[in-house]
């Protein structure tokens, strides 16, 4: 009955110069949450604005969505733009939080990586 | 509660264990053949109720979480029981450095479940009961759609 566990993994992609794009694929939860802290904390240091694309993730909690709220804020005090990007495929371990927390228009959350990285290109204006 | 079967687990109250409940819950609603919405809410309420007990419920890591699934006759009820000191503030060895605990859990539960409740253990707990339809409505799923 467990065995059917699916590989949950976290990478921070450098294939754009101009923006970090950090991959969630398979299932996050409180368990990976301090990872995906680091692996923010470590695109913050590149001084680029940051996607979170979860279209490969099949689930997250709010463990993950206080790491994207908190990514958000950070960047956004940086001057840096930031988008999550959930991908048009319903999956409903990811799309279901982000319906119930009426988060999507907040972090925001985009279709399609190439729509959020046109998003968070744009430097946010100040506060 | 119907006749069908009843399923219990105790594991430590770890991170890594969160995932295994969640694995044990998709299993029990799939063998109920719960609609696909239906079960990603089940994983996301069990979900926030180990981790609820993860940051809130024991001074010391790695005390029980005690899980029962109990099959009705359209519905699965999931019960999250600790043993721990109840919802206190999270102990500092959990304590995200950004500080971005939203305190979503409870109500996420409550929004997500049809049933929920939350109850005190005697000797010292906290017992989380929630109760799932195994079937979305499609007036449910149209006012859900449209919500977002």
């Amino acid at each position: 009955m467990l065995a059917r566990m699916q590989q949950s993994t976290i990478a921070l992609l450098r294939d754009d110069p101009t923006a970090i794009v950090i991959e969630l694929a398979g299932e996050h939860d409180i368990h990976t949450a301090p990872e995906l802290r680091e692996r923010v904390a470590d695109a913050l240091s590149q001084g680029l604005p940051l996607v979170v694309d979860l279209t490969p993730a099949t689930f997250i909690d709010s463990s993950i969505l206080g790491v994207l709220i908190g990514a958000h804020r950070r960047l956004h005090e940086a001057g840096l733009g930031f988008a999550v990007c959930a991908g048009s495929a319903e999956e409903p371990g990811v799309r279901r939080i982000l319906e119930v927390t009426g988060l999507i228009p907040v972090l925001p959350v985009l279709p399609d990586r190439a729509a959020a990285l046109a998003f968070a290109r744009v430097a946010p204006e100040p506060s | 509660v119907s006749d069908a079967a009843a399923v219990q687990l105790e594991l430590a109250a770890r991170t890594d264990n969160v995932a295994v409940v969640r694995q044990a819950v998709v299993a029990a609603a799939e063998a109920l053949s719960a609609d696909a919405a239906v079960v990603a809410d089940m994983k996301l309420a069990v979900t926030e109720a180990c981790t609820n007990v993860i940051l809130h419920a024991y001074v010391e890591p790695g005390g029980p979480i005690e899980v029962e699934l109990l099959a009705l006759d359209r519905g699965l009820t999931i019960v999250v029981r600790d043993h721990g000191v109840g919802m206190s503030p999270r102990p500092p060895r959990l304590a995200p450095a950004n500080g971005s605990g939203l305190g979503l859990g409870l109500p996420l539960m409550a929004a997500i479940a049809e049933d929920f409740e939350v109850h005190g253990v005697p000797g010292g707990g906290t017992e989380v009961r929630m109760t799932f339809d195994l079937e979305r409505s499609a007036v449910t799923a149209t006012a859900e759609g449209s919500a977002s």
